[in-house]
């Protein structure tokens, strides 16, 4: 599956947030969008999923233009874990990550077998498979992050979209939310597409960075070739020095010193 | 795990509730200003001699009983969609102004264009469907604000308020048929009139009870929803229409009785839980038991006069609501 967008210019009434943009999504790849607050990256990742609609340009899935694309339909390529997102305190693990199956299922219709096992697949990939008689108020952070994922998974989506998905988490379950990423990524090929704040987590997962400023495309590629001391400097106003470490495939971000 | 509702459980409660219903109405039918006891009005029913225990019990209050479960059951179903289109657990047909939306088309129609009375409660329907829209209208800013949801509906139901008071001023001479609709009440209903909520009441429930697994992904946010392929937009405006559709019909029977789509919903999750699998069936019935416990009450509180229902959920419904403001976010975790 492909995600291409050309030119496309996204914006609320009036008001243009992002303009000419061009990115081309892959799955099997991990794609990372960074960039300062403000500068339209979840705004991006928003019009790629749908969610937001766009004003010039295209944006195609496999060749179809996304507009197009029945919501089923779409629901059942692309998963998405938007920002917001939220559930009544108890509504049980289970049953939130069999909301993954609504694409598959008409109105009228509960779970059936194969639904169930998908559910369960999901819940076990995304290791919250022990925690599925729990509420959902019942799990920490970490663990209601990985149910959130699990749910998308059910969705059996050959690409997941998530918009910062370690925002609000401490470091040990951001850090066990990019490893599960990467996990699934390489495991089922599944492409993942993210927007992060966190430069040393796109740097160490991505196979592909694009980096937004003021709403244009700044650059893109591989993380050694996107994040270098000038674009730091250019884009978030951020002195600093790549160091590469023996044994170590990805470079980590030196910020300079403060005094 | 504590938390995690069982279907069993759901049961149980709702076993509970037709219990209570079942207890209730014999009450009811007991209580008034002449009291029967309960093998005499059952007596009464089964036997084919007329009599005054008869008249009474057959003619005036089992089918205001009857009515009174009716109306419950489907302002409190209204009231629980509209929880989950506002993503708001204070919306309420009657404290949003979508009961006051159906009440000034009713009385409009009822006042100035007496010849049309006869499609009141279509009228009704439109009228608190286009109060939704308003709603929606004024509560939008980028996406749906349920604060913003609550001041529009204080702000609507107020000049809806000045609009049928001016009305009453200029056809004082008329005012039995609009009183009626203004203090919700129960009393001196005909069986007519029952079948008239029976009708409108079991077609609303049945497509509220459709609407259960939309209502549940409306729950999850916005995004959420439409990112699990719901169209959100659509699915808004079918609730809504399910909502107004149920609330316009107990309008036109029994006038506005406000705050039972408050009260019975958050009561009702308290039981069983957020999931509207278990929400609207324990909502609809205890949805019943309070209206009829409502009016019973308002019966017999004081000798030898009756407080309308309306009356009654107000004072009751007025502090709940101000109790739930306080605590709001805990409802939904937000």
């Amino acid at each position: 599956m492909e995600v291409n967008a050309r030119g496309v210019q996204i914006g609320y009434g009036e008001h243009v947030i992002v303009n000419e943009i061009d990115i081309d999504i892959k799955q099997g790849e991990i794609t990372t969008i960074i960039g300062p607050n403000g500068s339209g990256k979840s705004t991006v990742l928003k019009a790629l999923t749908r969610l937001l609609d766009y004003k010039i340009g295209t944006i195609d899935v496999d060749g179809e233009d996304i507009r197009k694309i029945e919501s089923k339909d779409l629901a059942k390529k692309m998963g998405v874990l938007p920002q917001k997102h939220q559930a009544p305190p108890d509504f049980k693990v289970k049953d939130l990550v069999s909301f993954g199956r609504m694409p598959y299922q008409k109105w009228f219709q509960g779970n059936t077998k194969e639904d169930d096992e998908i559910v369960e697949w999901a819940m076990k990939e995304a290791g919250v498979y022990e925690l599925r008689e729990r509420s959902i108020q019942a799990c920490s952070g970490g663990q209601a992050q990985r149910v959130w994922i699990a749910t998308v998974l059910a969705q059996k989506p050959q690409i997941l979209f998530l918009d910062e998905p370690t925002t609000y988490l401490d470091i040990s379950y951001q850090l066990e939310t990019m490893r599960l990423l990467k996990r699934l990524n390489k495991s089922s090929g599944i492409g993942v597409v993210m927007v992060l704040h966190d430069l040393s987590h796109a740097l160490e997962v991505s196979d592909k960075i694009v980096v937004i400023k003021d709403g244009k495309k700044y650059s893109e590629g591989t993380p050694a070739e996107v994040v270098t001391p000038q674009m730091m400097k250019e884009v978030y106003g951020v002195a600093c020095e790549i160091v590469f470490i023996n044994g170590r495939k990805n470079p980590v971000i030196a910020y300079d010193e403060i005094v | 795990m504590e938390n995690s509702v069982k279907t069993s459980r759901v049961v149980a409660v709702c076993l509970t509730l037709v219990g209570l219903i079942l207890g209730m109405s014999i009450v009811a039918l007991n209580v008034g200003s002449a009291g029967y006891s309960v093998s005499e009005i059952i007596n009464a029913i089964f036997s084919d001699e007329p009599s005054t225990v008869k008249v009474v019990v057959m003619n005036l209050r089992l089918p205001r009983v009857i009515l009174g479960l009716i109306v419950g059951a489907s302002l409190a179903v209204a009231g629980a969609i509209l929880q989950s289109v506002m993503g708001n657990p204070l919306a309420d047909p009657g404290t949003i102004g979508v009961s006051a939306g159906a009440g000034t088309a009713a009385i409009t129609i009822l006042l100035l264009f007496p010849h049309l009375s006869a499609s009141v409660p279509i009228f009704a329907f439109v009228g608190a469907g286009l109060t939704c829209v308003l709603i929606f209208v004024m509560a939008w800013d980028n996406g749906i604000s349920p604060m913003r949801i609550i001041l529009s509906g204080v702000a609507i139901n107020s000049v809806l308020g000045a609009y049928n008071s001016f009305l009453q001023l200029l056809h004082a001479d008329d005012l039995q048929n609009v009183l009626a609709f203004m203090n919700g009440s129960l009393s001196g209903r005909s069986w007519n009139q029952v079948y008239i909520a029976l009708a409108y009441g079991s077609v609303g429930l049945i497509l509220a009870f459709c609407c259960t697994k939309t209502a549940n992904l409306l729950l999850l946010g916005e995004d959420m929803a439409k990112s699990l392929g719901v169209n959100v937009n659509k699915s808004r405006i079918a609730l809504s229409a399910v909502s107004a559709f149920l609330a316009a019909s107990t309008v036109t029977v029994v006038g506005m009785i406000g705050f039972v789509g408050l009260v019975v919903p958050h009561m009702a999750r308290l039981m069983v839980g957020s999931d509207y699998k278990a929400l609207l069936p324990t909502s609809t019935l205890l949805g019943g038991l309070v209206l009829l416990v409502a009016d019973t009450v308002g019966r017999v509180i004081i000798p030898g006069m009756e407080v309308p229902v309306g009356i009654i959920m107000a004072l009751v419904g007025g502090p709940f609501f101000l109790y739930m403001l306080k605590k709001r976010g805990k409802v939904y975790g937000g």
